[in-house]
């Protein structure tokens, strides 16, 4: 064979492929001219003998494409017209075609939003420079599993570390800025080398001077971008101008990069959007200057950051700190308390809790897309069905089986581009959902967004869709046996069999997987029930709570922000609906709480241990409105402020520790260990409340008055929540109680407004998101699966018409051939929810880390799933198999 | 209509053995598409009903090859036709092709013979 004249062939095929179209036109209608001409000659009217010969010739447009396959080079060209092809022959069928593209849409749409977020939480690095060797430095002892620094240990990390490259300290708070808004934002205290230590630089001005961040330092500010943006409109000169803060003015040098954010913001979820140096020394942390420690300890309050040195990692800092901890306790620093220092690679500690729950729910939209391909598979099947003798003319007519391989896979690669399509629609929709709704304790999944990463994603995963989608039904028509099928004449009763052995495969895959999904949601929805039956110890709902701040500028001292509480409770009080209004310092399980150490009469604690509590500074109404028990003696009232005796309120786990077999009330207390601070009486015991989290133990806790605080040990609380509860829907309350506020005092600003219930449920966010999605994409999945089943029913009844027409005739009951038709679908079933289940009990242990109170192969969840999946597969076959039941023999038989 | 009808009583012609007709028929004459279909049925007493759908593919297929060659004339009642003529290759191909088919038809006459006798 002369090859050269191939690629000739193929050559000219591409560059005179117009006058080669016009070649083959001309030539069909010529043969067609002629043999009408001959038929005419036979003696039939002209009319009859055109329409004869046309006919003869068969589909003309049919002709021209297969003519053309032969002459080489028409894939690029063909691709056009099997686009046309797929195009028509899906417009045909409008009611699969739209099940399908809604089938894959889903799958596509979940899939790609899911990979969003992932590739936004746990792909996208941080935003430091060379954020791997970044990470968070933490003490530990007896209660606290990671808590603050000290300046102390500050100072001897820094110079006794060498896997430290440079260490730095901050601290967190809010501040208002000043101005007709007054707006309260999360503001930080920072050394000036923290930014050096994350390797971020400002984007406008500069970073802080070592020069600033000494105590006495002048009054700068760094701005987060975002800031910048919001409240200053960009503003172009801003670096260098002053701003009122909290009532000082205070002078812009620097605009951080957009998207910067402190490691703590993303486990509180809010950015801090102002710096200031943080102006300390160790004289004022009660710390030794330099590198030496004290025996004993002093206050830990510090987030510290660390950037590795060059070749050290996570674990030579470890070690080196466990090395130099050892020394410390022999020398006396923190004795007894089993306390060690430690490090987290910055990853790990901002997306490790988040890490198992966006991989299970990963997994799970995985599935659910291989199921919806399934579907799509089976229903693609169905189609073959009806289009066996359609392909076998083609195959007949000269239609090579590259161009039956290349027309049904362009027929699935439509779906799956319409299925894309609506997919990514789907995803911005979900992802915007998203950003607006993300579950707290999930950091960075509001940042997530729709972006060419994803889309690249939505197209890898619409050609993977297209291909096994397609696969199948390819494969069937490959062997296509050609002859038998044109003449076995469409009496199919047994031509599809090998087509429904592949149906019903298929269904019992996606049983199988939607029963995975099903079990996981389920252990989820029980994890959940049983972290939501924990007694927290107090009632969130219907409580509203915002946090105020009152500045030492305008509230001078402890009886002017006491006068302003007793005001704003007095107003708030006052709504319709407010059934008890107090104020807190810190909302349980909201934040992070630490301890004091107190004097209680009668206890010595264990040698070089302390008698820390938790401390919980509150108005009178608080037990009541946050539904906060006490056991034993009174709740606060009127009577416990400046002027009356110190009251003390404890909770159960302090009687526990500290007054184990003594009458608690009446026990004298001192908070802080100074002689000189006053006594406090306790008059009552509250129950314990779930703080810090949910499933932690609770530690020893009291509770005194802002009031009586400010007498002893003398702090003024200067920040504090305003909790309202309501019998009603506690967000109605909102702008009423806002303006309460603002009567006031109109310059306060009033942030971080929430629920109680919001805040609970925050707390769960991970497991709730984990259950939510499961939940959905089981239920998607149950759908899809019992569709699937609908469908093969169906087909087998209508397969075996004729059968169950004779059968029929024959006697056989209604009840018969129902029970025939729902076997059909029922044996799927099972062989799927066996299958599934084994599966399941495999793979939920994935869930382990999530669950609680639960086992991974809990019973009762896996009974209730079997239930639910044999209920909606008997569900989906029974209407198909009804219309068994109700065959006329008489049609049945007549029927061809 | 269905496809059984027009393939009833008459035979089907495998891909090859179109070519092969449809070059011995050439290699006699040049001619267009529609009078080679024509001759095939009437030489072959109407066994062979050359089904258009193949023929042009076909011819387009052996075009490819360099076995014909086409152009454009006038035909018998004067109408623009397009004609094929063989080429050199195509006349190697043919050759090689009756060689073979001989070849075959022969043995398999011999079987049938042979399966006559042995019954």
């Amino acid at each position: 064979m002369a090859w050269y004249h191939e690629i000739g062939a193929s050559l000219t095929s591409v560059f005179r492929r117009r006058s080669q179209d016009r070649d083959l036109r001309d030539e069909v209608q010529f043969h067609i001219e002629m043999e009408a001409q001959r038929r005419v000659e036979a003696g039939m009217s002209r009319d009859e003998a055109q329409a004869a010969a046309r006919r003869d010739f068969g589909g003309v447009e049919r002709h021209k494409d297969d003519t053309r396959d032969e002459r080489g080079a028409s894939d690029f060209f063909d691709l056009w017209n099997d686009l046309r092809f797929a195009a028509r022959s899906l417009a045909h069928r409008p009611g699969l075609t739209l099940a399908a593209t809604l089938t894959l849409a889903l799958g596509i749409g979940a899939t790609s939003a899911v990979f969003g977020v992932v590739k936004r939480v746990l792909l996208t690095p941080l935003p430091y420079g060379h954020p791997e060797s970044v990470v968070a430095v933490w003490s530990a002892w007896k209660g606290f599993d990671r808590t603050w620094l000290s300046y102390d240990e500050w100072e001897g990390w820094k110079a006794r570390v060498p896997a430290f490259a440079d260490i730095a300290l901050y601290t967190d708070g809010a501040l208002t800025i000043d101005g007709d808004s007054p707006e309260r934002v999360q503001a930080a205290n920072v050394q000036a080398t923290v930014f050096s230590v994350l390797g971020v630089h400002a984007e406008r001005g500069r970073g802080f001077t070592a020069e600033e961040d000494v105590p006495g330092g002048p009054s700068v500010a760094m701005l987060s971008h975002e800031l910048w943006e919001r409240r200053f409109g960009a503003d172009p000169a801003i670096v260098g101008k002053k701003i009122q803060i909290s009532g000082n003015a205070v002078q812009v040098v620097g605009v951080l990069p957009a998207g910067f954010e402190l490691p703590l913001d993303y486990s509180t979820g809010n950015r801090t959007d102002l710096y200031l140096p943080m102006q300390t020394d160790a004289a004022r942390n009660g710390a030794v200057p330099g590198p030496a420690f004290p025996k004993g300890g002093a206050s830990h309050g510090f987030y510290a950051v660390a950037r590795l040195a060059p070749r050290a990692s996570a674990a030579t800092a470890n070690a080196e700190l466990r090395t130099l901890v050892a020394e410390l306790e022999k020398f006396g620093y923190m004795a007894n308390v089993n306390f060690h220092a430690f490090v987290v690679p910055m990853e790990e500690q901002i997306t490790g809790p988040v890490r198992p729950v966006l991989l299970i729910v990963f997994g799970a939209v995985v599935l659910v897309l291989l199921i919806a391909c399934a579907n799509v598979a089976g229903l693609l099947l169905v189609r073959g069905e009806g289009r066996r003798r359609e392909l076998a003319v083609r195959v007949a007519l000269g239609a090579g089986s590259r161009r039956l391989a290349r027309l049904l896979i362009t027929e699935s690669g439509v779906l799956a581009a319409l299925g894309a399509t609506a997919g990514v629609i789907l995803a911005t929709v979900t992802v915007r959902f998203l950003r607006s709704n993300a579950p707290r304790g999930l950091p960075r999944v509001a940042e997530t967004s729709i972006d060419w990463s994803v889309l690249a994603f939505a197209l890898v995963t619409a050609v993977i869709t297209a291909l096994l989608t397609g696969i199948l039904p390819l494969a069937h028509a490959k062997h296509l046996p050609l002859s038998s099928e044109l003449r076995e004449g469409g009496r199919g009763a047994t031509s599809g069999r090998a087509r429904l052995r592949w149906r019903q495969a298929l269904v019992a895959v996606e049983i199988a997987l939607a029963v995975v999904l099903v079990a996981g949601a389920g252990l989820m929805i029980r994890t959940v029930r049983n972290l939501l039956s924990i007694d927290p110890g107090f009632s969130a709902d219907g409580v509203l709570t915002m946090r105020i701040s009152t500045p030492s500028d305008w509230y001078q001292d402890s009886i002017r922000v006491t006068a302003f509480w007793d005001d704003v409770e007095r107003r708030v009080a006052a709504i319709p609906g407010v059934k008890k209004t107090a104020a807190v310092r810190l909302l349980p399980l909201a934040t992070e709480m630490g301890d004091w150490g107190l004097v209680v009469d009668g206890y010595t604690p264990p040698p070089n241990q302390g008698t820390p509590a938790d401390w919980q500074i509150v108005t009178p109404g608080y037990f009541e409105t946050m539904g906060v028990h006490v056991r034993q003696g009174r709740t606060f009232n009127a009577g416990d402020d400046m002027k009356g005796p110190l009251s003390l309120i404890v909770n159960r786990a302090f009687t526990r520790q500290y007054l184990s077999g003594r009458e608690p009330l009446g026990v004298r207390v001192r908070i802080g260990a100074r002689d000189t601070t006053k006594w406090y009486t306790i008059v009552g015991v509250a129950d314990d409340v779930h703080h810090n989290t949910l499933t932690g133990t609770v530690k020893p806790m009291f509770y005194a008055t802002l009031a009586q605080f400010a007498v002893a040990p003398g702090n003024t609380r200067r920040s504090m929540s305003l909790i309202v509860k309501t019998d009603g829907d506690p967000s109605a309350l909102i702008p009423a109680v806002r303006s309460a506020a603002r009567a006031v005092d109109p310059r306060l600003a009033v942030s971080e407004v929430e629920t109680m219930r919001d805040i609970v449920d925050g707390a769960i966010g991970g497991q709730r998101f984990a259950m939510q999605t499961l939940t959905v994409f089981g239920l998607v999945a149950l759908l899809l699966s019992a569709i699937g089943i609908f469908g093969i029913v169906s087909q087998v009844v209508a397969s075996r018409f004729h059968e169950f027409g004779i059968r029929a005739a024959l006697g056989a009951t209604p009840r018969d051939l129902l029970s025939i038709g729902l076997r059909s679908g029922l044996r799927q079933a099972a062989m799927g929810l066996a299958a599934g289940i084994l599966v399941a009990l495999a793979l939920t242990r994935a869930l382990h880390s999530l669950l609680h109170g639960v086992s991974t192969t809990d019973p009762l969840t896996f009974i209730v799933v079997s239930v639910v999946t044999g209920a909606v597969a008997v569900l989906a076959s029974v209407l198909p198999a009804a219309r068994a039941a109700r065959i006329d023999p008489n049609t049945a038989l007549r029927i061809d | 209509m269905s496809p059984n009808d027009r393939l009833g009583p008459r035979a089907e012609i495998l891909r090859g053995t179109l070519e092969m007709l449809a070059l011995k028929l050439l290699s006699e004459a040049p001619a267009h598409g529609w009078g080679l279909s024509l001759k095939l049925r009437e030489i072959s007493h109407d066994v062979f009903d050359v089904n258009q759908g193949s023929l042009y593919p076909a011819l387009q297929a052996m075009l490819r090859r360099g076995w014909i060659r086409a152009e454009w004339r006038a035909s018998e009642n004067n109408r623009r036709a397009r004609y094929y003529t063989i080429t050199a290759a195509g006349q190697t191909q043919l050759d090689a092709e009756v060689a073979d088919w001989n070849r075959a038809s022969a043995a398999v006459n011999r079987v049938l013979r042979h399966a006559y006798l042995g019954a």
